[in-house]
């Protein structure tokens, strides 16, 4: 699991994020490049519409105002001289039957007076004064009352009048064509947009049925745009609006002063356009990322692996195996290292080799040395008593040993003394050597540090007497994994070691502490301390500052802590003291030994 | 005609088209053509009354008076049942009789003017009608606080008819089956106080306005009904009014009210819309009370505003765009808007157009009625009082007259014209007809083979 893990730190990582980085920028600017000319095409494409529709409505508008006048005429001309005088109530349905034949939405006859005499549009309205007026500024628009239902409405007309002499008196025909929802649907469904009438007069819209449109509740253009749009009607303003949570574009131009020609096509239509493209933009930009990202896995993977080889090899040599061997197939400068790595290796293992040998030697050669050295200063005096004893020995047999008055009893008993001694002494050495050569494994188990000091301690209070101890035990200390009789001893060598640095007297201070998942024994005394040549010699075996040392002490002491996984660290000042701080981890696991 | 000369014969369905599906058919005022003919259908009242106000026998088959006119005992028909099986009693009487007398209608406030102790039962102050007895089993007798012209009139209007304890009624058909604002299915019960009628079957349909004659023409339906003449039937017995409201500016200047009345020229409407109706200036039908011609002086005048114009859907739109055109002509504009028939009878709107067919054919009771309509005249009180307390023919005419002058002087009620209410039939359909108060009565109707 930890191989599948790619640090991004790592040379495997900078090549991935490399790769990426090479391969996305471009495929971004791609996309949103793409977008862009999409969106500014379609918005083109959008506009040149919404004139064009705008262009046809007002044509379509022109030529409705054409057909009326045409259809007026025709009336006028062929029709009206047909029509025989009958009752009042026949007249009535002229009008109807008229626009039937014209194909008029409107239409309606009024007399010299200008009472209605028929009406298509409004036939309630006959014998009555027509009351319709024309629209503000547009001579060839009305407002029309139209029945519907149980009253009228009012319709926007395109209108042509008439005047005409009907059965000898003078009327007035006037027809034309609703300008009204349904006209402008019509119209509107031959453009592919929304089309509606502004009336800037009553604020009112007229427009198709369901028209989003005529929810505009303020429009982006006021009466004296319509008015300015009326000199220059291709100039008309656009802009988009949101209508029933939808988005619109917009065109306006006006199509007689106070009524505004307004075209509209829903955005979403581009919108939408521009979505496809941009997802498929971000699609294949995902599917290049992806593609990439495998390439770059492969490469770097090539280029990578034999690197981290060849790195797990060298952190391997570095923890001792020199019988590692990294096998890249590579035929690259990566493959001449990994041959390198190998012939330095090789080298190493047998420099290490060599160098074993030659310090097993030298080991059993101090080993003799100072084998011979403790040995032969017992040996001397055992010889020289045991040669003076012969000596007078043969005196008395000869009766040359002068004032033969008990004097040999005397000699050999102060003799044999010296020999016993010096075999003690003899022991006494083997005994260090033996010790020295059998340190036993720990044994961990959960260990007060502060009870070890103290019955340390309580072993060495008799030898202490004209030493002032002080004991700074911290509170509350947390046992620690540790074999107790092992650090006990540690503990008692450095004790014993500063008692004899202080024979004349001086003070011991013992502190423990725990801090930083470490716990610390410190035993500080006040003796002559330490030169810096000594402090480097420390901890060497056999290397000893006392008379009748074996140098073997403080040897020992630091293969206890080191089997605990701790170190020994000294402070010392000439003729200040020293502190030997024993440093062990808090932390060690219960089970097993800490050498594990 | 070789079928109708062999006369009626059982059997048969006949559908009518309305625009307006009555919702409920409990008793109560019709509101519209559709509400008077299902009432006219389902339910049966204890008598009925001719144009003069004479009331006619129907579940009550006798009448007589006693104790200087303030008494009066009806006797009920023999073996008649209501349509749940159910014997019709003099219990049932009381008890119908009891409803009606605290239901909105004028006829009913009219009997409860009349009845002992039955103003306090109709204001709810009393639970006791001590003048509404049940004598026997099939004898009811009514005591009077005094005597009074025809106190037995009211007991015709369809809110007073008589129902079982369950609510079943007693008339010629009972309903079956209804498709809420779509149709209703009605068969005839053999057990009516007249007899089997002679059609199966009735199913009413709804048929948008402006499409009941193009239904009849397709032979969907078989009998609409008709503004002006018709084929069936056909009595002046609706009046078209103009109701406006007092309250409401610019109607609260009584010179307003008038521009308005004299802006409507009826007689111009009825010359060219309503063939067949009457331009007399009435409030009510001339079959009821024959107009004197007085003309209410209304002069001219121009008005200014917006107005709300409540119509209502038994008014034909042609006759309601003419009207609008009147008030345009008069200067203002105007809002339209189409209502149910009940609905136009209720206040609100500041001008209401509506076609009023009277709750009961008696002259005195159809004034009152139209009075309720618009908001109280001061003038036209005492004289509508004395109408309920005169003996005299003639004096009572005189005070009907006084009193549908004052409520025209007011300006509040407008008559335009009285029409006939009459309905048109597809061939084959004979003995259709409409009584003095626009209900169209089909017990009698039966259908060619």
């Amino acid at each position: 699991m930890a191989r599948a893990v790619i640090r991004l730190g790592g040379l495997r990582g900078r090549l991935l994020v490399a790769f990426v980085l090479v391969a996305v920028p471009p495929l971004v600017v791609l996309a949103v490049a793409a977008s862009a000319l999409v969106r500014r095409t379609s918005e083109a494409a959008a506009r040149q519409r919404l004139e064009a529709a705008l262009g046809a409505a007002r044509a379509e508008v022109g030529r409705r105002q054409a057909e009326a006048r045409d259809k007026v005429q025709r009336i006028v001309d062929q029709d009206l001289p047909e029509l025989a005088a009958g009752p009042e109530e026949d007249d009535r349905g002229i009008a109807e039957n008229l626009a039937d034949r014209r194909d008029l939405d409107a239409l309606e006859i009024l007399d010299g007076q200008g009472r209605v005499v028929s009406s298509r549009h409004w036939p309630a309205g006959f014998a009555l004064p027509d009351r319709d007026e024309t629209f503000p500024g547009a001579d060839d628009m009305r407002l029309e009352k139209v029945a519907e239902g149980y009253g009228a409405s009012t319709r926007l007309t395109i209108t042509a009048s008439q005047a005409a002499q009907w059965r000898g008196a003078p009327v007035t025909v006037r027809g034309g064509t609703f300008v009204d929802g349904e006209f402008l649907a019509r119209l509107g469904e031959l453009a592919g947009v929304e089309i509606a009438l502004r009336d800037e007069i009553r604020g009112q819209w007229i427009a198709p049925l369901g028209s989003a449109v005529g929810d505009w509740r303020e429009p982006a253009f006021g009466r004296a745009t319509a008015y300015e749009t009326a000199l220059a009607p291709a100039a008309g303003p656009s802009g988009e609006v949101s209508l029933r949570g939808a988005g619109y574009r917009w065109s306006a131009s006006a199509l007689r002063p106070s009524l505004a020609l307004v075209v509209a096509v829903p955005t979403t239509s581009f919108e939408s356009l521009t979505a496809r493209v941009r997802h498929l933009g971000l699609a294949l930009s995902l599917a290049v990322l992806v593609l990439a990202l495998a390439a770059a896995l492969v490469l770097s993977s090539r280029i990578a692996r034999p690197v981290a080889r060849l790195a797990n090899g060298a952190r391997r040599v570095a923890a001792g195996d020199l019988a590692t061997e990294v096998l890249v197939p590579n035929h690259d400068e990566i493959g001449d290292l990994a041959q390198a790595f190998g012939a330095m290796t090789t080298e190493l293992r047998t420099s290490r080799e060599r160098l074993l040998q030659a310090e097993r030697v030298a080991a059993w050669r101090e080993m003799a040395r100072r084998l011979a050295h403790e040995l032969k200063n017992p040996i001397f005096p055992i010889q020289l008593s045991i040669e003076t004893l012969r000596r007078v020995c043969d005196q008395e047999e000869d009766g040359t040993l002068p004032g033969n008055d008990g004097r040999f009893r005397s000699l050999f008993l102060e003799s044999s003394e010296t020999i016993l001694a010096e075999l003690h002494s003899l022991r006494k050495i083997i005994d260090e050597f033996s010790q020295f050569a059998r340190m036993p494994q720990p044994h961990v188990g959960p260990t007060d540090v502060n009870a070890v000091v103290e019955r340390t301690l309580d072993l060495y209070r008799a030898r202490a007497e004209r030493i002032v101890l002080e004991v700074h035990l911290a509170p509350g200390m947390t046992p620690i994994a540790a074999d107790g009789d092992l650090l006990g001893r540690a503990l008692g060598n450095l004790v014993g070691n500063a008692l004899d640095a202080m024979p004349e007297g001086g003070t011991l201070r013992i502190r423990t502490a725990a801090a930083g998942g470490s716990v610390t024994i410190d035993v500080e005394d006040t003796g002559p301390g330490l030169s810096e040549e000594q402090k480097t010699r420390l901890f060497t075996p056999y290397y000893t500052t006392k008379r009748g040392g074996t140098g073997l002490g403080l040897a020992i002491v630091q293969g206890i802590v080191s089997d605990h996984g701790g170190r020994v660290e000294v402070r010392s000042e000439p003729g200040v003291g020293t502190v030997f701080t024993l440093v062990l981890p808090a932390n060690l696991p219960l089970s097993g030994s800490a050498a594990d | 005609m070789a079928w109708s000369a062999l006369g009626p014969g059982y059997g048969g369905e006949l559908v009518v088209g309305l625009s307006e599906l009555p919702a409920s058919l409990e008793p109560g005022v019709p509101g519209g053509l559709g509400d008077a003919l299902v009432a006219g259908l389902v339910h049966e009242t204890l008598l009925d009354t001719g144009p003069d106000g004479v009331p006619a026998p129907r579940l009550a088959r006798s009448f007589s008076s006693g104790a200087s006119g303030r008494e009066w005992t009806l006797r009920l028909a023999e073996g008649t049942t209501f349509h749940d099986g159910k014997a019709l009693t003099a219990a049932d009487v009381v008890r119908s009789v009891r409803r009606f007398l605290r239901s909105p209608s004028p006829a009913a406030q009219r009997l409860a003017e009349t009845l002992e102790g039955a103003t306090a039962f109709r204001s709810r102050t009393s639970d006791e009608c001590p003048g509404l007895i049940a004598a026997g089993q099939d004898r009811v007798t009514l005591r009077l606080a005094g005597a009074v012209p025809l106190p037995l009139a009211p007991l015709a209007a369809p809110a007073a008819a008589i129902t079982s304890a369950a609510g079943a009624g007693a008339g010629p058909f009972v309903p079956t089956s209804v498709l809420p604002g779509k149709s209703r299915g009605l068969v005839a019960f053999t057990g009516h106080v007249e007899g089997r009628p002679y059609l199966d079957v009735i199913r009413l349909i709804h048929v948008s306005d402006g499409s009941l004659d193009a239904a009849l023409r397709a032979g969907r339906v078989g009998l609409v009904p008709k503004a002006g003449k018709g084929v069936q039937g056909g009595v002046l017995a609706g009046t078209l009014l103009l109701v406006l409201d007092p309250m409401v500016p610019p109607f609260d200047r009584a010179e307003s009210r008038s521009a308005v009345a004299a802006a409507i020229d009826g007689a111009d409407l009825v010359r060219h819309l309503m063939p067949g109706a009457d331009p007399a200036p009435s409030l009510v039908s001339p079959l009821l009370l024959p107009p004197l011609g007085l003309a209410i002086p209304s002069p001219r005048a121009r008005l200014r505003g917006t107005a709300r114009l409540a119509v209502s859907r038994d008014v034909p739109p042609i006759v309601s765009q003419r009207i609008v055109a009147y008030l345009i002509e008069c200067g203002l504009e105007v809002r339209v808007e189409a209502v149910a028939p009940d609905a136009a009878r209720q206040a609100g709107p500041a001008l209401r157009l509506l076609l009023v067919a009277p709750e009961v054919a008696e002259p005195g009771l159809a004034l009152r009625e139209v009075s309720t309509l618009a908001a109280p005249v001061a003038g036209a009180q005492e004289p509508l009082r004395a109408v309920e307390a005169e003996l005299g023919l003639d004096r009572r005419r005189a005070h009907l007259h006084r009193a549908e002058a004052a409520l025209r002087s007011s300006h509040t009620l407008i008559p335009i014209a009285t029409l006939p209410i009459s309905w048109q039939s597809r061939p084959g359909l004979h003995g259709v007809s409409v009584t003095a108060c626009g209900r169209v009565v089909l017990e009698n109707a039966w259908l060619e083979p």
